[in-house]
Order: structure tokens, then sequence, then C-alpha cells
């Protein structure tokens, strides 16, 4: 009887005749009206009297109000007009106790909201396909080395040599085209005013395995791509047409000068676009021209250099695993030819931030980061179930009577969730609409705010599919979280206490109330106490980094970054610039010392190698620094034994000066001087002084082993000037900055103070205490009223209790110790939670520490002593009232 | 008045769709009184169960409704088999048919042993 379609047919009528509900009552009463006429004719034609005839006719239909009760169960779908029913009446309940409504509807969109948020800015980050046509096609794939093998690397380890990348595009069988990029390479814009532009060397199918058409000119083309340096063709991003030339119309065919090369526009790539990588490309030039714009790095011929990263286009139909096992054929055959190298292959669907490496930082931060957001969603949950359980008691009566007059539990249930859920639907909502508002303009002020080495992310915040489903879930979540508890409980109801009016005072029910809204606050302190010492702690950390005694000097130094091999110029040609440089800064007014260095101190540029103690087998890893002999008065690093470097000692005398605490690890309880430490090469080198410790190369970290070269002619090519001044710093970094330009007209130069550089270290702790801080706020404010609302409840309903207390000669001091010594029982044991909780997780922020260990005592006491002095605060209030309650009012009360 | 049967489950219908077919347009009424008259006042129907069988069938357009009048003058809603009625009861007739065979072959061979 009920095919597919009947049955769909019949659904379909049910629904619209949920929309046509009195006329088809009407219609029914109607028929059946004319049913019984009918038969009371008939009854009465067989000779039954008027009254007999129609008690007879009513008793075969079976009773006229069960049978239309019946034909309506029949007629739309009972279970959606009971919801409706049941929203309906969730409203006008919603509606009655507005205040309520508001502050949970509040207290709901803050959480809910804030959660949205921070998804939609991971989402945005991590989960996000490329801005490209059909993206879900594209596929990243990286290679992870198993066994440790000697690997050069440019970037990611997981990246691929130019020889690999040819293995994997000629070979494989799934994609319609692989391409190759350097992510991220720097250049000088030559003529008007020098730029440093970030773009990225291409293969030269990028383009089209992207399908990504620039808006006018051409892609690359295979013969671009041909052979080394002899296609110097550039596409420029939409933004740098605009910016920098003006939107000239004419651009495309036009040669700009990228680091001293020329290269012609052969394209302007669409708005949109904006490269594959979140920090945005401004150009794209042929992979072959790499060695043009990095002189003296040709990374095509190197094997065994990780440097390009891939993506590819998968031929219809073919699914993420197939193109696993074809390429891990591949990485196989590779394998087999490189004895000892082992790898595997990482194939996802291509994001931002897709690399292993990458995802290995991102993922306990992103985790962290929804683990403390998650956190005050549930405070405030805790909030709004408080309030409903307050609420639950003040209904008992209306939910006695209806449970007594036949509703079952589950019905009650149902209803009681309806409200919840709405609830929750309301905040959720208004926290999605604000947060979808909102979360853009945050973005882009965190963003400005960061130091400008920081370049811009250019991740969309915009709400998609997931952001909403996360929503939805997430308000769904909610609904249910604040709601079954304070149901269930209410449900269960014993109907003779509850009707007689008193229940709220003594029975089974009141007390499991008290111990359920005992536990909220409990949970709601402990999670506020994680929440606000991660703030402390962070908060330490950031003040610790800039007090600690860094071992150097920053204060009254200059540091200029001169990349002379990128520009185009050779040792010789570069040692004659640095040297006449070096002199002219040197008679600038008020410079006092010039030095040079392979990494300034704090930079971000590191250097390190495995080196042997003659002798002993291990390998140690050593940091190390190329510096001359003025560096280290410059930034005032003290020699603690014998001798720093002599003018003129180069790299060809084989002598290091080592830091005190390395000495110490390698040769414990000897003196150093003398002793020799042999580099990978097999040369040795000897001490020949000690250097005091410093933290010149990570924030916060001291005892890193680590060691100084005597700088070579071969450091000139890249290198930083520090330059100690005694005068203003305006007028030196100007005097700096005129020399560069006198030697050559377009070198590319920026001066800054050598204390910049801390804020790069200090702004991702600033932004997470920032954070924090917010976070704490909040959820120190949500706690408090929590705290607040239920000393005040229990203070209203004992208030009996209370006034015979002190009709007995209970003083009002004893009443207000009694309500604190009660309020701060859940206090105390869910601090003591919290407390424990924060120091099981707090390692996870020591990299942000710089130094401080994560179980800080001062955080660790401070904090809590806080906390528990505010929530003593929030409630001696209501204690207090407690304390005036007047005997005789309290028990005339009712 | 003896011993009655209910209505077996599902049977209802068609009951209501062959007593379309053979008296034409009927109201809700007649076709009650006509189910308990053809089984010989065998069947206990109660006649209010017939108004949901009744929306049910209508729903899945086996049959249609108007009002009409009646031969005493009445107002009453008049069903009437549609087309995909026609179908149906030749569908279901000889679903049942099958099924009675199979009970009946069932039964009589449990019997001879």
């Amino acid at each position: 009887m009920s095919t597919p379609f009947t049955s769909f047919r019949a659904a379909f009528l049910r629904f619209v005749n949920l929309f046509r509900k009195r006329k088809l009552d009407h219609e029914l009463s109607d028929e059946l009206e004319s049913h019984l006429q009918l038969h009371i004719e008939d009854n009465l034609r067989a000779g039954m009297s008027a009254v007999e005839a129609r008690r007879c006719a009513l008793l075969k239909l079976g009773g006229l109000e069960s049978t239309k009760e019946n034909y309506r169960d029949h007629r739309g779908f009972p279970f959606l007009e009971s919801v409706i029913q049941d929203m309906r009446f969730a409203l006008r309940m919603l509606r009655k106790s507005l205040p309520f409504t508001v502050a949970s509807v509040l207290a709901t969109a803050l959480g809910v909201g804030l959660n949205v948020g921070i998804f939609s800015v991971l989402n945005g980050a991590t989960l996000r396909l490329l801005p490209i046509p059909r993206a879900e096609q594209v596929v990243s794939v990286n290679q992870i080395f198993h066994r440790r093998t000697i690997r050069n690397t440019h970037g990611e380890t997981s990246m691929f040599s130019y020889a690999e990348y040819f293995d994997y595009r000629d070979q494989n069988h799934v994609f319609t085209g692989l391409a190759a990029y350097e992510p991220f390479l720097e250049a000088t814009l030559a003529g008007g005013k020098t730029r440093q532009l970030l773009g990225a060397a291409t293969s030269c199918n990028y383009f089209d395995v992207l399908s990504e058409h620039p808006a006018q000119g051409r892609g690359f083309v295979d013969t671009d791509c041909a052979a080394p340096g002899e296609s110097a063709v550039v596409v420029v991003s939409d933004g740098l047409w605009r910016d920098t030339f003006a939107s000239d119309p004419s651009l495309v065919g036009k040669r700009i000068v990228l680091n001293r090369t020329a290269f012609t526009v052969v394209g302007i790539a669409r708005p949109e676009f904006a490269g594959t990588e979140p920090i945005p490309s401004t150009f794209w030039v042929p992979v072959t021209m790499q060695e043009s714009l990095e002189p003296g790095r040709d990374r095509l011929a190197d094997k065994n250099l990780s440097w390009l990263a891939l993506l590819g286009r998968t031929r219809p139909g073919v699914s993420i695993k197939r193109v696993r096992a074809d390429l891990e054929v591949i990485a196989g055959r590779i394998d087999q030819q490189n004895p000892g190298r082992a790898t595997s292959l990482a194939i996802r669907t291509a994001t931002f931030f897709g690399s292993p490496e990458e995802r290995e930082f991102l993922l306990p931060v992103a985790s962290v980061v929804l683990a403390a957001f998650g956190l005050v969603l549930l405070i405030a949950c805790a909030n709004v179930a408080n309030l409903l359980l307050v609420r639950a008691s003040i209904r008992r009566k209306e939910i006695a009577m209806r449970l007594s007059i036949g509703a079952s539990r589950w019905r009650l249930v149902r209803q009681l969730l309806t409200e919840s859920l709405l609830l929750s639907l309301f905040g959720g909502v208004l926290g999605s609409l604000l947060a979808f508002w909102s979360f853009t303009s945050i973005m882009q002020f965190v963003t400005s705010h960061l130091p400008r080495t920081f370049s811009t992310l250019a991740v969309n915040v915009a709400p998609d599919v997931r952001v909403l489903a996360y929503a939805l879930a997430l308000t769904f979540f909610t609904g249910i979280a604040f709601g079954l508890v304070p149901a269930l409980q209410s449900s269960g109801l014993d109907l003779n206490t509850a009707l007689k009016g008193d229940g709220a005072r003594s029975g089974r029910g009141g007390k499991s109330g008290q111990f359920l809204r005992n536990a909220l606050v409990g949970a709601q302190i402990a999670v506020c106490m994680i929440l606000l010492l991660a703030a402390g702690l962070l908060l330490r950390g950031l003040y610790h980094a800039q007090t600690v005694d860094l071992g150097f000097q920053m204060k009254g130094v200059t540091t200029t970054f001169l990349n002379l091999m990128s520009q185009g110029y050779d040792e010789n040609r570069a040692t004659v610039f640095t040297r006449s440089l070096r002199e002219r800064i040197a008679g600038l007014p008020g410079v006092t010392e010039v030095a040079q260095a392979e990494c300034a101190p704090l930079s971000h540029d590191f250097s390190a190698d495995n080196f042997t103690v003659p002798g002993r087998t291990d390998k140690v890893v050593i940091e190390y620094n190329h510096v001359s002999s003025e560096y280290f008065s410059v930034v005032a690093v003290s020699i603690i034994k014998k001798r720093g470097f002599r003018p003129g000692e180069s790299h060809d005398a084989p002598v290091i000066i080592v830091t005190e605490s390395t000495a110490q690890r390698l040769w414990p309880g000897v003196d150093p001087l003398g002793k020799t430490l042999r580099e990978a090469t097999g040369r040795e080198y000897s001490v020949i002084g000690v250097a005091k410790d410093a933290q010149v190369s990570h924030l916060g970290e001291l005892n890193t082993n680590y060691l100084y070269f005597p700088s070579g002619s071969e450091d000139n090519l890249r290198t930083y000037v520090l330059v100690r001044f005694a005068g203003s710093f305006v007028a030196t970094a100007k005097g700096i900055h005129d020399a560069v330009l006198s030697l050559d007209a377009e070198m590319p130069v920026e001066v800054t103070k050598l204390e910049d550089y801390l804020d790069v270290w200090r702004s991702p702790s600033r932004i997470a205490v920032a954070l924090s801080t917010a976070l704490g706020a909040l959820a120190l404010l949500l706690a408090s009223i929590g705290v607040y609302a239920m000393v005040s409840y229990t203070v209203n309903q004992r208030v009996r209790e209370i006034g015979i207390r002190m009709a007995l000669g209970a003083d009002s001091v004893e009443v207000k110790s009694l309500m604190l010594l009660q309020a701060m029982r859940p206090v105390v044991i869910g601090g003591l939670a919290g407390v424990v909780g924060s120091a099981a997780v707090s390692w996870t922020l020591s990299s942000m520490l710089f130094g401080l260990g994560p179980r800080d005592p001062i955080a660790f006491i401070t904090i809590p002593v806080f906390l528990l002095a505010v929530a003593l605060l929030a409630s001696y209030i209501p204690a207090r009232r407690a304390a005036k309650v007047d005997p005789m009012v309290a028990l005339r009360y009712e | 008045m003896g011993e009655k049967k209910d209505v077996l489950q599902g049977t209802l219908a068609l009951m209501i769709l062959k007593t379309l077919e053979a008296l034409g347009p009927l109201h809700g009424y007649g076709i009650a009184r006509r189910i308990e008259q053809t089984s010989g006042d065998l069947l206990s129907l109660n006649y209010g169960t017939l108004y949901p069988a009744l929306l049910k069938l209508e729903q899945e357009g086996s049959i249609s409704s108007e009002w009409g009048v009646s031969d005493n003058n009445r107002k009453a809603k008049y069903y009437k088999l549609t087309r995909a009625g026609h179908r149906e009861l030749e569908r279901e007739t000889r679903e049942w048919n099958e099924t009675a065979a199979i009970l009946h072959r069932f039964l009589a061979a449990n019997e001879e042993r």
C-alpha cells in the first residue's frame, strides 16, 4: 500500500495539513455530524427512541472526541505538532521571565561568540582550501625522512630537491600536473624607491596546475623553464601592480629590475590570488631564474637540498589513497638509488600551513587556544545551568502539577530541554553574528599591532560551511549542556512535598539541588583558576623577559643587515664594500665603534653545526657566530678568560672563543684554554678565550652551547653591521644609511635599533598575554556572578532557618560566617582542583615564558589568593544580607 | 449477539477499497454499514476507526472525496475510488489471495500429518 511515491505524497499532505488545521477540524466535525445523523435516522427507523438512537450511534462510533483525536494523529505529524507546541510554550515562559532570559542569552552569546570567532580564525588559517579554482582537487606533497640523513635545507626539511621534483612529476600516474615552487624568495625592486619584495620561484606549469590564469598577460610557458637563467620573465601580484606601479595599464611587456637583474613583466595575477602560502607573494619568476635572484646559491643543482614545495592537481576521480600509493612507488625508487635513505610521504588536500612541520607546531597551539576558549564557554554554561536550577525550584509547583495530571517524565524533560535549546539558539545566533561581524576587525587590529617583520597573513576569517556547522554544533551542545541536568533534576520531583509548597526547603530534591549548584560553582572556579593562572604565568614571563639580565648590552647599538650576495657582489667586491663602509661609518660623529657579525644578537638568525671533542666519539650540536674583533666590546659581552679576537684575525686562523657554560659542559673542571674542537669537515680549532654567557641567540636561554669564530672575507657577502653610538639614534641611522647609498645607490638598507629585535621575541607572548588576560577577566566576571548568584539563592532559601538561629541567640557575625563558610567550600575545592590542573598542563606555555619555570611560585601563590579574595567578596555581599534578617519577619514568612 | 471478530490489522483499507469498487461513491457511514453487512454481521467494526483509514487512503491518493447530498437529503462527504485506487485494489487483492492461499496450504499440510 505504501510505495515510496505514495508515502511521500502522504507525508507532503500531512505537512501541508499542519497549516490548515482549523479548516480541517471544521470539516471533520461536519463529516462526523452527518455520519451520526445518518446513523440516528437508521436507528429511528429501526424503532428506537430518539435518546436511545443517539446513544447507540455514539457508542458505535467509539466516542466523538476520541475519534477526532485519533483522526488528528493521522492528519499531521503529532510529534512535530507537540514540538511546535513546546516551542510556543517555551517562548511564552521565556518572555514571562525576561531578566532571566536576557542574562542567559547574553552569557551564551558571549561563550558561543568567542568560540565561533576563534574557530573561524583557525579555520581560515588551517582548514580552508587554497583560494584557487577547484581547490579540492589540489593536494600538497611532503616527504618525511625516517633515518638520520644529512640533508641540506632551505625552508622545511619536508620539501623536495629539483631532481626529486622531476622524478615525481614525470613518473606519477595520478596528477594532471604537478607544480613546484620555492615559497619565500626575497628580492629588491630597483628604480625610484627601492623596495624589498617577497615572492616565489615556481615551476613553469605552476599557474596551469592551479588553474590560476593571470588577469592580464600570461602565466609561464614551458620554454620559460628550458634552461637556467635564460628566461627573465615575471608575473606580478595585483597588489604590487596597484601600489608600486600605480595600476600602469601598459606594465605587461615592460621591464622591472629585481636584485639587479632585469625581468620582463609577462602577467598580472588576479586580485584574489596572492600565492599558495599564508604570507602573500608579490611576484613569481620561473624556478630556473632562482640563481639570478639568489646569486651564488645554485639550488637547482643540489640533489640533496629541500627547498621546493609540491602541489599536484589530481586526475578526476583519483582519491588521496591512490595518490599516496602511486607516489610511494616513486619515493621507494629514490630511496633505493640513495642508500641509507628512507622516506614516506605526507599527502593532504592543499591548505595554508599544510607542511608536517607547520602542522606539528600549529596543532598544539590551536588545541590550547580552543581549549582556553572552550573553558570560558563552560563557565558560561555553568552560570546558565545555575540560573535554570534556581528557576526550576521556583517552578516546582507548576512541574509537580503537570506530573500529577499525567505528563510523562520524558515529555516534561523534552519540554524543559526545548526551553534551554531555544535559549542557546538565541544566544548562539546572537554570538555567531557578533563573531562574524567583529572578528575580521579584531584580526586586522592584531596583525596591525605586530612588529613589521611579521608580514600580514592572508587568512580569510569569513564564515564558511565549516564555521556555520561548528556554530550550530556548539549551540546545540550548549543547550544540552546547561539544560539537561536541571531538566532531569526538576522532573524527578517528589510530588507530595513539592505540591505542599515547602519542598524547596526540605526533602531530597532540595539537597541534591544544593549539591548540583555547589558542584557547578566549584567547576566554574576551577576553570577560572586555570585561565587566570595561564594569564598570570604569561605576564610574569613577559615581565621576566623585560627585566632579565641578557648578559650583553642592546642599548646604544644600531644594526644593519646587508645581503651583498643577493645584489650580485662577489667576495672581493663585498670585502672592498664593507671595508670602505666601516671606514665611513667610523668617521661619523657620535659613533664609537663598528663591528660585523654573521648573526646579530637576537635577530632570529641562527647557525649551528655538529662538533666533536678530539678523543671522544659523541657529536655535540653547537651554535656559532662569525664575528669581527670589535663585536665583544660593541655588544658588551665580556671576555672572562685570556683574550678576544685580534683585528685582522680571520677565519683562516684555527681559533675559537667558547662561552663559559659550553666550556664547563665540554671540559668539566679543566681549563678550556688550548683545548680543541673538530668541525664536521675534520678541521680543528683551539680555544683561545672564554666569553661570558649571554642570551644572544634565544631570549630566555642562557645555557645553549655557543662559540665564536673570527669572521673572514666570505662573511662580508651577508653580514650585520653593528654600530655603537653615543649621540642621537636618528642622526646616526641617517649617517649609516647615507654611507651605504653613497657606496651603492641601489643597495637596500634599513638601520634599526638593536633592541627592536626584542619586540619580535616578545610579540607572540604579548598576544598570548592579551588573549589570556581578556579570557581570564571574562572568566572571573562570569565565575563571580556564579558565586554571587549561588550565595544569594542559598540565603533566600534559608531565611527561615536563619531566623530560627537568630531567635535562638546567634549573632550576625555567626550567621555571616556560617553563610561564608558554606559558600567558600565549593570555591576552595574548585580552586584547588584548578591549581592542580594548571600545574599539570602549564608546561605547554614554557616556550613563551623565556626561562621562567612553568610552575613559577609567585604566579601560583598570587593568582589563587586573588581569585579567592574575589570569590569571598562575591559571597560576602549576599551573606551580609543574611545577617540583616529580622528573626520575626523571617519566622512569619509564608 | 454471538461472537464477533475484530477487523484484522491492515485489512480495513482493502475492505474500503472493495466496497467503493462495488458500490461507487459512498459516504463514511454507508461504507461502514456495507462492510458489516457483507461480513454477515460477523465483524465488529468500531465506526470511528474508519475515518483515519479513509484519511490515509485519501492522502495516498487511492480515493478522493467530495461533499454531496444523500438519498434522504442530508449533506455528507462522498468517497470514490481513483484510478490509482483501482490499481491499488487489484494489487492488494492479488497479494491477499496469495497470502491466504499460502496460509491455507500451510494449515492443510500440517493437518495431514
